[in-house]
């Protein structure tokens, strides 16, 4: 491959950096300018942590809840095609075409106290509104198709036969899936489980309308985040972004390290 | 294992694939089913494997009918013509899987692994990954991997396709050794008609979904059932507005066969082909042998005879070594 030119590369370097590194080390250089002290006692602020704690609990059962689904919508969509999965296929991308904010709309319709299923699941003693089932319910709604996205591209490249051949060999179907079709799809799947925790935890609109935003009890990172600038409190806002931030890029750093090693092992290029 | 298929009909929407196919296939013997693209011959080859389902027929393999057995219970190799090697395993993982399917012991494993390995030469691969092999090496891999199992019945489809022309060579007369020497019944799907008389034991000529006609090559080659088969099995050519192989055609003296200009001559190696056109401008050509076309030296713009070659020859000079009549 040809080396690109010397300005290409400067200008490809100067666009990241304007865009995201420099306001990115802002945020960091904001957390660090007060010294460690300040850092320490924003770090031990019961909201934020409150916060945090929800955030990671959220992300544990979106992120598992989103991988069975996206994988288990994949395999229908790639390997049994039909009418119903053709409108599947269109429909699953919806939430990444509509706002955040009309998801929140939409669940609140569906959900809240005289919504389409609120009164039924009043009546079973369910909560989903203004609590956690409700903001897990958001963050699965909008990262919906981040996996099978990933996954069914991929499905549909490398065909049926490894699977056809396991069978013929005598590999029943969860054999098969988790000897064959899962080691084949593993890259494609971490990189998905990556966007759909990155988005999870950076949810913002939709978890907005259906948590409440209720400090110490449905108020996830990013809505403590958010409530800290409006309240003047800009310092604990950018300690509580700069830990965001940190969790994104661990995610993105552990992710290129293992598919590095994954493809020096394998002497290809997998997913 | 013998192979009965009995009245398998299969469509996919509005089309018939499989139009009330029936065969029977010899234990041990090695049979080509050939065809053009598109007349059913590989959807065939999976109904057999069980990895589609016929609307309608039996299949019977060793006199157990098969039909609403699934793929995984039905003990048959097969092999695609892709190989579907399983990129994320070694080879030797590849070889053993459907051993480790069966819980066979470790030490039986490697053993049987080996063995295979050595068998198909890649003994010194099994570490590599599918990735670093050739195509020859991934197709001896997936046989290997289909051996495993102890099939007692092989289904190759289009096993030589995705091979250069020598590699193809080379492993069509290893193939054909192996399952003799295995005694594996094979079933062989081709649309190269040279191919499958090289390799077949016999042969089952498949056209839009219906049996055209079955059996030896040669015995199929010299009495096709039918326009389609004499077509299909080898070159034709016209001659009087009749269908004529080449090789049935020779070239003689102008005043001891029609009249015909010679407008191309090519040289192939063994086979040479000689172009001709008649008064009217009408082209026909005459497959010769090398040795002929040494001695008959045809050149373009030479005016020569063409005549249909005496098909008896070959057998009335037989007779007349039986008999003490002299012949000719």
């Amino acid at each position: 491959m040809r080396r690109p030119s010397r300005l290409l590369r400067f200008v490809v370097l100067a666009y990241v950096t304007a865009l995201v590194g420099l306001p990115l080390g802002f945020v960091f250089q904001r957390v660090l300018a007060r010294g460690l002290g300040s850092l320490w006692a924003a770090l031990g602020d019961p909201q934020m942590d409150a916060a945090i704690l929800l955030t990671v609990k959220v992300a544990l059962i979106a992120v598992p809840l989103n991988v069975v689904f996206g994988v288990g919508a994949s395999l229908w969509i790639a390997r049994h095609p039909s009418r119903a999965t053709r409108a599947l296929d269109a429909v699953i991308d919806v939430p990444l075409a509509v706002s955040p904010i009309i998801i929140g709309l939409i669940l609140e319709l569906a959900y809240a106290q005289g919504g389409w299923f609120g009164s039924t699941i009043a009546r079973l003693g369910w909560r989903v509104m203004f609590s956690l089932p409700g903001i897990v319910l958001a963050s699965v709604f909008v990262s919906l198709p981040l996996v099978s996205r990933q996954v069914i591209p991929l499905l549909r490249e490398i065909g049926d036969h490894q699977e056809q051949t396991a069978a013929t060999l005598g590999a029943g179907p969860v054999r098969i899936f988790f000897t064959i079709t899962l080691r084949a799809i593993t890259w494609a799947l971490a990189y998905g489980v990556s966007l759909t925790m990155a988005r999870v935890i950076g949810e913002y609109g939709a978890v907005l309308i259906v948590s409440g935003n209720i400090a110490l009890v449905t108020q996830t990172l990013t809505l403590n985040i958010g409530g800290n600038f409006e309240n003047f409190n800009a310092y604990q806002g950018f300690v509580g972004a700069s830990l965001l931030a940190s969790a994104s890029i661990a995610v993105l750093v552990v992710l290129s390290v293992a598919r590095h090693r994954e493809r020096r092992r394998h002497g290809h290029l997998t997913a | 294992m013998g192979i009965s298929l009995h009245n398998i009909t299969k469509r996919f929407g509005p089309d018939l694939v499989l139009d009330d196919v029936s065969d029977e296939v010899p234990s041990g013997t090695l049979t080509a089913l050939l065809g053009p693209s598109g007349s059913g011959k590989s959807t065939l080859l999976r109904v057999v494997a069980g990895l589609e389902a016929s609307d309608a027929g039996h299949v019977v393999l060793g006199g157990r009918d098969v039909t609403n057995v699934p793929a995984r219970e039905r003990r048959i190799g097969f092999c695609f013509q892709d190989y579907a090697p399983f990129f994320q395993m070694t080879v030797f993982d590849n070889v053993a899987y459907g051993l480790r399917v069966r819980k066979t012991p470790k030490a039986q494993i490697r053993r049987e692994v080996d063995d295979l390995l050595s068998l198909v030469r890649l003994e010194s691969f099994a570490d590599r990954y599918p990735r670093q092999l050739s195509g020859g090496q991934r197709q001896r891999m997936a046989l290997a991997r289909a051996l495993a199992i102890k099939p007692e019945v092989l289904l190759l489809d289009e096993p030589f396709a995705a091979l250069d022309a020598q590699v193809s060579a080379e492993l069509r007369t290893w193939v054909r050794s192996l399952q003799h020497e295995l005694g594996v019944t094979t079933i062989l799907v081709t649309h190269n008609q040279f191919e499958a008389m090289e390799i077949g034991d016999r042969l089952v000529i498949l056209n839009q979904g219906r049996v055209e006609q079955t059996g030896a090559p040669s015995v199929v080659y010299d009495h096709p059932a039918n326009d389609f088969v004499y077509a299909f099995l080898g070159p034709t050519t016209t001659w009087g507005r009749v269908p004529v192989r080449p090789h049935d055609l020779e070239l003689c003296r102008v005043d001891k066969g029609t009249a015909v200009t010679v407008t191309e001559v090519v040289r192939l190696g063994f086979e040479v082909r000689v172009v001709v056109a008649n008064a009217l401008g009408v082209p026909t050509w005459v497959q010769l042998t090398h040795d002929e076309a040494q001695r008959l030296d045809p050149r373009v713009g030479d005016v020569v005879g063409v005549r249909v070659r005496v098909a008896e020859f070959a057998a009335l000079s037989r007779h007349a070594q039986d008999r003490p009549v002299a012949g000719r």
